[in-house]
């Protein structure tokens, strides 16, 4: 792969709390214009990848280029180029919807013109043009989320990180999700996300890969999974892969 | 346009959505806390206004003093500020929700320190206004000084906080990042020695009266008084930049009011500097540093003997929360500020031959004590009693399906709250009546003046903390500045001033007047009584409303 296919370069990332190991020498690249889902069981690391992509954790050891830059030598150049969306998202509940969105557009530089399309847009997009004045604080859990979908689209990021990206969400907003980031992905974007629902990933990701104790146990299409690992589903795969313990933990229960 | 206007936009919209909640709000909230607010400001300029007459009936003395208790205020409020920017800078740099969101923004990490310190300062600062105001009023009424004196006050206030709160904030964020948080419980008793009880009782040595010799030294009148006139630090430039413009002395008070920006503008660099240099690393240092091992703190396997004796649910609820007060050092350090700083100063009570003084005067210090130790159980109830059950949040679901009942539950909050305030209370006021060495009748009236305040404290703050109950809220300052905290402080200082007058004035009277023992002793009958049947209804009744709150509501 040439390097200026890749959008995300992960070089023998490792991160230490103490003498817990959260990840350990992970190398990975996205391509540009790839969907790639990060699966694991709980504590495997995949947030704490996340957050040493996005500049909010330093690696112990290792380096991340997004689009070619480093993150940790460069980390204001390499976050124009990047949106994130967390689990749960941090929002200023005192702000209305459309004061978030505008005040986000402005950390980015956006200018005021395409702030003011955008938000149409993307409020039209997002079911939230009859919230525009409403405080977030008054807003459902679901419509947070839709609010931060909205305004992370906005300077139009080269680079997406989305850590669970359907949690709370109704089944109208899950299709729209999906189909969204189909179309940014088709578009050129180049998306990172984790999720515990198997079927998601297996729906919409180019390539998966699964994470164990900090170490990328497995890498590959769906397809690729299947013939290197057996199983027919993402499910198969992902349970022979890590569930050695759960299993140990089944069978000790009592009958 | 930049970022850093986008963030000021930013406050600007967070403070017009906050004053559109204000007007939302019941009307009676508001105007109680405007009544509140302006009473309180009334009374602060009354106190100081008769303060200063009463200095001025000195004569020559009067007046010199008067001067020098302009820089002492200012160095008394200088060191408020220091001690809350410490407390507020770490919260709103290290421990606040926004920072992971700026950090993942294209924004420098200098910005943020610079952007967040400045937030710290607003919060911490508004106090400062609120006492200066008064203050500065009486003084410039007493001095018959123009107007304009208050626009030299502001002038030289913006440089000011931001000296005083950035030397907080700067030390702070130096213990932060080079102190592992591990020793968090050493690094804040350490400060707290250093900080504050060293100064303390370096200043109460200062100022024990010389028995040497003849001459005259203001110096040893009240403490401070010679550091407040040390032209090197920032309260002198304050105090003195502020009286020479209203003598119209415009080179002196311009060059002072340079002095105290330049001041300014080299914290604001050396917070930007830090930001730029170690704020990322601490902040991830504090982050990064939650897990610590097993916690086994020493004093609740001893603890447990006692409590095995109480039903489990009970035992559980009382566990959890003394665990909670020892893992929050903002609770514990608070508390120990507050209460030991008393302490400190009632040890000292002989060092100053406070013993020595005629009866009538050693009642009124021994009341002013009662006020005091009362004033800080108030405080402490409001700040810390009243939001518990808010702060059980998310999690009182736990609390809610477990097989006990509500007015257990609260009933429980209220005895534990009661039982150590209480104790600290008794102990406080043992040591100032028995410093003071007054009459055992006082003594006995003071005790059992506080421990009625503190009881009824605690039942005021549980039970109203249950009525207006906000289980959404995670920040114990905004649940205590909602309405129902407000009306608690409200009342709970209503509660002292009708509790601690009448016995002040019986005392008073007989030292004064010198009563008959057959009306002394009718009056504090009279006077117990109602002590007792206020202290019952000022506890029982809100305990009442917030079980039966409890009790009706959805959870």
């Amino acid at each position: 792969m040439e390097s200026k296919d890749v959008a995300i370069q992960i070089e023998h990332f490792t991160k230490k709390f103490g003498n817990f190991t959260a990840v350990d020498d992970l190398s990975l690249s996205v391509r540009r214009g790839e969907l790639f889902c990060f699966l694991g069981p709980n504590g495997a690391g995949k947030t704490t990848t996340i957050k040493m992509l996005t500049g909010l954790l330093r690696p112990t050891l290792g380096s991340a280029h997004l689009c070619g830059i480093d993150i940790h030598a460069e980390p204001v150049k390499a976050k124009k180029k990047i949106g994130y969306i967390p689990d749960m998202p941090f929002l200023y509940d005192r702000l209305t919807t459309t004061e978030f969105f505008r005040f986000t557009g402005e950390l980015y530089g956006v200018d005021e013109a395409a702030i003011e399309s955008g938000l149409e847009e993307a409020f039209l997009l997002f079911g939230l043009m009859e919230h525009q004045t409403a405080l977030i604080k008054d807003l459902s859990h679901g419509l947070r989320q839709r609010l931060i979908y909205a305004t992370t689209f906005l300077h139009e990021p080269e680079v997406l990180f989305i850590d669970e990206p359907l949690i709370g969400l109704d089944p109208y907003t899950i299709r729209l999700i999906k189909n969204l980031l189909r179309r940014k992905v088709a578009g050129g974007m180049s998306i990172l996300l984790t999720t515990h629902i198997l079927p998601v990933a297996q729906d919409i990701a180019d390539r998966i890969g699964i994470i164990s104790r900090g170490k990328l146990i497995a890498l590959g299409t769906l397809q690729e999974l299947r013939d290197t690992h057996g199983g027919d589903t993402l499910e198969d795969i992902f349970l022979s892969l890590t569930g050695e313990e759960a299993d140990a933990c089944l069978s000790s229960l009592p009958s | 346009m930049s970022q850093f206007s986008a963030l000021v936009r930013k406050s600007g919209y967070h403070a017009a959505n906050s004053w559109r909640i204000i007007k939302e709000q019941h009307p009676f909230k508001r105007v109680v806390i405007v009544l509140f607010a302006l009473g309180l400001e009334a009374g602060l300029f009354s106190l100081f206004k008769n303060g200063f007459e009463f200095l001025d009936s000195f004569q020559g003395i009067g007046s010199i003093i008067i001067a020098r208790l302009f820089s002492v205020f200012f160095m008394g409020m200088s060191g408020m500020l220091v001690v809350s920017s410490i407390v507020t800078g770490y919260v709103t740099m290290f421990r606040s929700d926004e920072i992971p969101f700026l950090v993942v923004r294209p924004f420098p990490m200098s910005a943020v320190a610079v952007y967040k310190f400045i937030q710290s300062l607003g919060l911490s600062s508004w106090a400062f206004f609120f006492i200066i105001i008064p203050f500065v009023a009486a003084f410039a009424w007493h001095q018959s000084l123009s107007p304009l004196f208050a626009l030299w006050t502001l002038l030289f206030s913006i440089p000011f906080l931001v000296v005083c709160g950035g030397i907080g904030v700067v030390v702070m964020m130096l213990v932060v990042r080079f102190f592992p948080r591990i020793r968090i419980t050493w690094i804040a008793a350490a400060i707290f020695l250093v900080c504050i009880l060293l100064p303390t009782v370096w200043l109460f040595c200062k100022a024990y009266p010389s028995n040497q010799g003849t001459s005259f030294d203001i110096g040893s009148l009240v403490p401070g008084f010679r550091l407040a006139a040390n032209p090197w630090i920032p309260n002198w430039w304050f105090a003195e930049g502020i009286l020479s413009l209203s003598r119209q002395q415009w080179v002196r008070g311009s060059m002072l009011w340079l002095v105290l920006s330049a001041n300014a503008v080299l914290i604001v660099m050396t917070v930007e500097w830090f930001g730029e240099r170690y704020f990322f690393e601490t902040w991830q240092h504090v982050c990064g540093s939650r897990s610590m091992g097993v916690r086994n703190p020493v004093l609740l396997p001893r603890l447990d003997r006692w409590l095995k004796r109480m039903p489990g649910d009970i035992r559980a609820m009382v566990t959890k929360d003394i665990r909670f007060f020892f893992r929050d050092p903002m609770q514990w350090s608070q508390v120990l500020i507050f209460f030991g700083l008393l302490a400190i100063y009632f040890a000292n009570l002989r060092a100053f031959h406070y013993d020595a003084l005629p009866d009538q005067w050693r009642n009124i210090i021994a009341f002013l004590n009662v006020f005091s130790v009362s004033a800080v159980i108030s405080s402490l109830g409001s700040r810390f009693v009243y939001p518990q059950l808010s702060l059980e949040g998310q999690g009182f679901w736990i609390l809610g399906l477990s097989p006990t009942t509500m007015t257990r539950i609260l009933l429980t909050k209220f005895l534990m709250a009661c039982t150590a305030m209480v104790l600290v209370s008794i102990m406080l006021m043992g040591l100032s009546t028995g410093m003071l060495r007054i009459a055992v009748a006082a003594r006995l009236a003071s005790v059992g003046l506080v421990s009625c305040i503190a009881c009824a404290v605690c039942g005021m703050s549980c039970g109203l903390g249950a009525v207006f109950l906000d289980l959404k809220q995670r920040n114990p300052s905004a649940i205590v500045s909602g309405f129902g905290g407000t009306l608690n402080l409200v009342l709970s200082l209503g509660f002292l001033l009708v509790t601690i007058l009448p016995f002040g004035l019986i005392f008073h009277l007989d030292t004064t007047l010198g009563l008959s023992f057959q009306t002394r002793r009718f009056a504090l009958v009279v006077a117990t009584a109602w002590l007792g049947s206020i202290t019952l209804l000022a506890t029982l009744v809100p305990l009442w409303l917030g079980v039966r709150s409890l009790n009706n509501r959805d959870y």
